[in-house]
């Protein structure tokens, strides 16, 4: 063996050596950093009395965001989170607008105009054995 | 007198003609000015400064109002925020203007490129340390745009916020990236840049021979004017700071459903216009890293300016440079201003 590839041959092992502990660290770093230290998001939102919430009721629910809707088909629910980029939409003649990037839908969730390309999520409500309403958003 | 850091940066003369304002615009000397200016007043901020949820907005009113002369601190620190990155970029537009980027400036070029991105990074995790009404849907957006990328989006949305909402998580680590992670970034890239335009040169000229105006200045000479630019980017910036106030707005609360601003930051304000159009990776992620790219081969993918031509402005012989920056500038004001005008 010559001289030259010996030292090649060092270089090489050299460079490969430190790309190696290189891309576990940046590996290391990204698991370190993934960690979350917050519980899970709650997903389940008690609403109260159901009674309160009369037919013909539309309620706003501020802290999931969402709309709670009453009509001769029961309860049901939609989320106002802008399925665009995340952003709480506003009640705008009868339908929904977003702020952010002025996506709108129709009063049952629709788009009606991008860039949205999904409706807006419909989510489960149901009453539980206390009479009280309970909302999902999973 | 054994040569500093400061000599190093200062050689005991300099051509004349590439030292006139008109040249340089002395735009990456007020950079670094007004990088020190950050630097002290954000570390004053930090007196005050609570990086939790329940109590960051509030504690940035109490620098505001209530602290002898917080408001002028804060103030400054926004305004020489906002300022830095103009005059960043006035600086980019001038050196590819004047071609100056040419061998063997390029890889400085890419170092300077590197500031500039770290600066906007710098100045939207400082804004989004405000926490209130005014800032939630740019942070909403912002890193919801990270989970869009795919394959990798979802992890490293955790990695960036610390959870799978913006939350207390999510506010100290930008806070731990502001005042220390980008800064320090900033700090070493900063002393780097300026060391290799020293190596590099100094500022690019034609080589002896073809120099037309031999005339040069002192270091004396240098230091004079760099004192005056300071002192009257530093006068400015007070003046400014003292009459007009920093945006600040309501706590964010649970309570209101849909409150404050839904614009972004005035420099991503060309990327919120673009997300109106469809697809948020290709339009909020991929077009910006697009633009960057284009940015960093410029020294790459040009003809590099004849000799003769450095040092002056509008070099002929790199024409075709100059235009494709224009063209980038034009088309991000152009989408700013479209943007920033109230939505239809
Ligand atoms: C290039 C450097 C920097 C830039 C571009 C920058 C930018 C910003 C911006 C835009 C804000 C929001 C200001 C506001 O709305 O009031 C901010 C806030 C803040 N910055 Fe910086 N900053 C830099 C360096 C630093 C450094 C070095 C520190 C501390 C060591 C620091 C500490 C703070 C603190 C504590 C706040 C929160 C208080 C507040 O928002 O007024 N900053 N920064
Ligand atoms: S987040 Fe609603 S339109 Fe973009």
């Amino acid at each position: 063996m010559s001289d030259l590839t010996r030292r090649d041959f060092l270089k090489l092992t050299t460079t490969a050596l430190l790309t190696i502990s290189g891309a576990l660290g940046v590996g290391a770093l990204f698991r370190f950093l993934d960690f979350q230290t917050e519980p899970p998001v709650k997903t389940e939102f008690d609403l109260g009395p159901a009674v309160n919430y009369p037919i013909g009721s539309r309620s706003l629910v501020p802290d999931v965001p969402a709309l709670l809707i009453h009509n001769q088909n029961g309860f049901s629910a939609l989320s106002l989170v802008c399925t665009h980029l995340g952003c709480t939409v506003e009640q705008k003649d009868s339908g929904f607008e977003c702020p952010c990037h002025g996506s709108r839908y129709d009063a049952n969730g629709k788009v009606l105009r991008g860039p949205a390309q999904k409706a807006l999520r419909a989510l489960r409500v149901e009453v539980n054995s206390t009479g009280n309403l309970i909302l999902h958003t999973d | 007198m054994r040569p500093s850091f400061f000599h190093h940066l200062h050689p005991p003369t300099i051509p004349a003609k590439q030292s006139r304002w008109r040249y340089t615009l002395g735009a990456g000397g007020t950079a670094v000015f007004l990088m020190l200016v950050l630097g002290a007043t954000g570390i004053l901020e930090l007196f005050y400064y609570v990086p939790t949820p329940d109590q960051a907005a509030q504690s940035i009113q109490t620098i505001s109002y209530l602290v002898p002369f917080g408001g002028l601190v804060r103030n400054i620190h926004f305004w020489a925020a906002q300022l830095l990155l103009i005059v960043a970029a006035v600086h980019l537009v001038r050196v590819v203007f004047t071609g100056s980027y040419a061998p063997p400036r390029r890889f400085n070029y890419l170092l300077g490129l590197a500031l500039f991105v770290f600066a906007i990074l710098l100045d939207f995790t400082g804004y989004i340390l405000r926490w209130d009404e005014g800032i939630q849907w740019a942070l909403v957006v912002g890193t919801n745009l990270i989970k869009t990328i795919p394959l990798i989006g979802n992890a490293f949305y955790v990695v960036l916020t610390g959870g799978t909402q913006p939350g207390l998580p999510t506010l100290i680590r930008f806070y731990a990236w502001h005042i220390f992670g980008l800064a320090l970034i900033v700090i070493i890239l900063g002393v780097w840049h300026a060391f290799r335009v020293r190596r590099d040169g100094g500022i690019a000229v034609p080589p002896p021979p073809l120099r037309v105006d031999k005339e040069r200045i002192t270091r004396n000479e240098l230091v004079r004017r760099e004192v005056l630019a300071m002192l009257l980017t530093g006068a400015a910036l007070i003046l400014f700071a003292a009459f007009v106030p920093a945006p600040i707005a309501q706590p964010i609360s649970d309570i209101t459903i849909m409150a404050g601003d839904a614009r972004a930051p005035w420099f991503f304000l060309w990327v919120q216009q673009m997300l109106k159009w469809g697809d948020p990776f290709i339009l909020g992620v991929l077009v910006p890293l697009i633009v960057l790219a284009v940015l960093a081969l410029i020294p790459y993918i040009f003809p590099k300016p004849a000799d003769g031509e450095l040092g002056k402005w509008f070099p002929r012989s790199n024409r075709l440079a100059q235009i494709v920056l224009a063209v980038i500038a034009l088309l991000v004001i152009i989408l700013t201003i479209f943007g920033s005008l109230p939505a239809s």
